[in-house]
């Protein structure tokens, strides 16, 4: 075996050992491995910067083929110490059909995103960065100060993403556009969380995804979290005030690890004031991922949404198929399938979405 | 054979869960109950669709009448020309429409909830689904075509003015907009075609001109936009046309004058008033 190789893996079960519940860059690898995110993550609630562990996985576990290169063994995210570097990009192709509408088909480069995180002092102090570079210019995404660690007591305050429910890389699943809180929508004010090698909690006062800069409002996020090596299970809210109307979200997740098939579940329900009339919304997602050998993952997700409770026959749901094929270290290839069903009379409700996508990250 | 088996599970309890979607009898496009007599028109990537499936009955609820925030009405008869061409308030460097490139159009960013571009709409949610923004980013990229043109066959006139002066404003105009059924002449029109006067105190205080800029867009040449060069303060204030110019004229050379002139060969066009103390948050926030 490679040395470098024998290092890596070597280094790979140490830091594995050394923590509770190791992990992955989606949450459907956190239920295959049983890890939490805050192993493979910088963010104790996953995505962005990954971890030195999550690079290690990243080139030794996750792909079909290991690469026998200088640079790539060496690579652990780190530039010099105290401050490690990461980024993601997805360049997609979608071809959109619907009824009664011209199918269009185009390439996208979804974004690209460079991650940083200055270490001042250890387990005490960061500094860090989440920045869309592209398309549409330079964007921030996360800026915050965290003091404390990751892996035990911290606050940061700054802009960051709320915790709620799976961090899905699918923004636009409709449990995550029920509940408004993705990784689309940072938001800017404070988070305290505490995470223990079984739990994990987060409490988060905000201005409210909604109410921006504008002064008026604020937004109340909580999240708690039971991990297992071989399922989990979660509990999130989310209270928001705003000048038009105030929103309750409510949710519950899980996840449970059968064989080569790691489950993910959630259910969310909305009661959303902002309406004239007021509504109870709700959604629900069941993502099955079938870990076919290594570096080949079957995603089948089915989605469930209901706007309005009080109103009969307005049900959608939604059917995925995804193969995602992880050749070598660092690079991703996805295409699948994705299948809507409304009501007959909207045609936005009845796409039919062909995607592929090639995926560079670091 | 295990691993099939798991499979197959996971496949029956996906079928399950999914098979329970609604067949939509008694609700319109959106999912609405249908109100009896009404019509519907499918979500499609049509402006007429979209103001009716989304502008007219979402946005509008907020962005209607004398309190639009921004001065960004949706309501059918004013949202294409103030969306179309017309640069954001929040950020004058992204138009809130630009044809053709719905990445870089404002409405988009605001949708999707970009940070650069302030609070996501709709404020507070709940957001429009990422299908839906769909369309709106079709049309875009389609060059963001006006609805079918009706009234082509009829006289050049003024189909609509903002503000129109039937209610006060709770904040002050960031522009005010004439718009037209033709396309205009743009050549025609200069920064004497129009202006902005607030008016004094008493009904024999003079009025002041408001310094202002004059603008046809290229990507929609059917409104005349007036943008003052800062934040009105409170009073009230008037849109004159000045009568004695050869008027305003569309691509084809027909011609209007509009309203009717007074003494001065002034036409009064429009009379709105701004109250005071919105007006000074504005004035506090641009101190131009």
């Amino acid at each position: 075996m490679n040395p470098r190789l024998a290092i890596s893996l070597v280094l790979l079960f140490v830091l594995a050992a050394l923590r509770a519940a190791p992990a992955a860059a989606e949450p459907y690898l956190a239920v295959q491995t049983g890890y939490k995110c805050n192993v493979c993550h910088f963010n104790p609630t996953g995505g962005a910067l990954r971890t030195e562990f999550g690079i290690t996985y990243a080139k030794v576990l996750l792909p079909a083929e290991t690469i026998d290169n200088s640079l790539i063994s060496n690579w652990t995210g780190k530039i010099v110490d105290g401050l490690r570097v990461g980024g993601d990009l997805r360049e997609d192709w979608t071809r959109d059909s619907a009824p009664n509408t011209m199918t269009t088909q185009s390439f996208q480069l979804e974004q690209f995103r460079l991650y940083g995180d200055l270490n001042l002092i250890p387990n005490r102090l960061d500094i860090y960065i989440d920045e869309q570079v592209a398309p549409n210019g330079s964007q921030n995404e996360e800026a915050y100060v965290l003091y404390g660690s990751t892996t035990g007591f911290y606050i940061k305050g700054g802009q960051f993403y709320l915790p709620f429910g799976w961090r899905l890389q699918d923004q636009s699943a409709f449990v995550q556009e029920l509940s408004g809180i993705s990784m689309a929508t940072p938001d800017k004010g404070v988070e305290i969380g505490y995470e223990r090698p079984s739990w994990s909690a987060q409490f988060d006062l905000t201005n409210g995804v909604g109410n921006g800069t504008s002064g008026h409002g604020y937004q109340v996020t909580s999240q708690v979290a039971y991990v297992q090596p071989i399922w989990r299970l979660g509990v999130a809210g989310s209270y928001t005030q705003t000048l038009v109307g105030d929103r309750r979200v409510g949710g519950i997740f899980a996840g449970l690890k059968t064989g080569p098939v790691a489950w993910l579940a959630e259910a969310d329900a909305v009661r959303d004031d902002s309406f004239p009339d007021g509504r109870t919304l709700a959604a629900g997602l069941l993502e099955a991922d079938w870990l076919i050998r290594r570096g080949h993952n079957l995603k089948i997700t089915t989605e469930w949404y209901d706007p309005d409770r009080s109103v009969a026959q307005d049900q959608q749901t939604r059917y995925s198929m995804l193969y995602e094929y992880t050749p070598i270290p660092f690079l991703q290839l996805r295409a699948g399938y994705r299948y809507y069903r409304g009501i007959p009379q909207s045609n936005a409700q009845n796409q039919r979405l062909v995607l592929a996508e090639l995926h560079g990250y670091f | 054979m295990p691993r099939y088996r798991t499979l197959l599970a996971a496949s029956a309890a996906i079928l399950v869960v999914a098979a329970c979607a609604g067949n939509g009898e008694g609700l319109d496009a959106n999912g609405r109950p249908v109100a009896p007599g009404s019509v519907t028109v499918p979500l499609s990537a049509d402006f007429a669709a979209i103001q009716a499936n989304i502008f007219t009955p979402i946005c509008s609820v907020c962005h209607v009448g004398g309190s639009a925030p921004e001065g960004l009405r949706l309501d059918e008869a004013n949202s294409y020309n103030l969306l179309v061409g017309v640069p954001s308030t929040e950020v004058p460097s992204l138009l809130r429409v630009k044809p053709g490139d719905p990445a870089n159009s404002y409405i988009i960013q605001k949708l999707q909830g970009h940070a650069a571009v302030g609070a996501q709409m709709p404020l507070g949610g709940p957001y429009l689904s990422s299908d839906t923004i769909a369309f709106i980013q079709q049309w875009i990229t389609n060059g963001a075509p006006p609805e079918a043109a009706a009234a082509v066959a009829a006289p050049l006139a003024v189909t609509s003015i903002v503000p129109d002066g039937t209610e006060p404003l709770n904040q002050p105009p960031p522009q005010i907009m004439i718009a037209f059924n033709h396309d205009l002449d743009a050549t025609q029109i200069d920064v004497r075609s129009a202006h902005i006067d607030k008016l004094g105190d008493t009904a024999q205080s003079a009025a002041a001109v408001i310094p202002a800029r004059l603008a046809v867009a290229s990507a929609n040449l059917k409104a005349l936009m007036i943008w003052p060069m800062g934040p009105l303060g409170a009073g009230r204030y008037r849109v004159v046309v000045d009568a004695s110019m050869p008027g305003f004229a569309d691509t084809t050379g027909q011609s209007i004058a509009i309203g009717t002139p007074n003494e001065l060969g002034e036409s009064v066009i429009s009379t709105f008033e701004v109250t005071a103390a919105d007006a000074a948050v504005a004035e506090a926030k641009d101190p131009q």
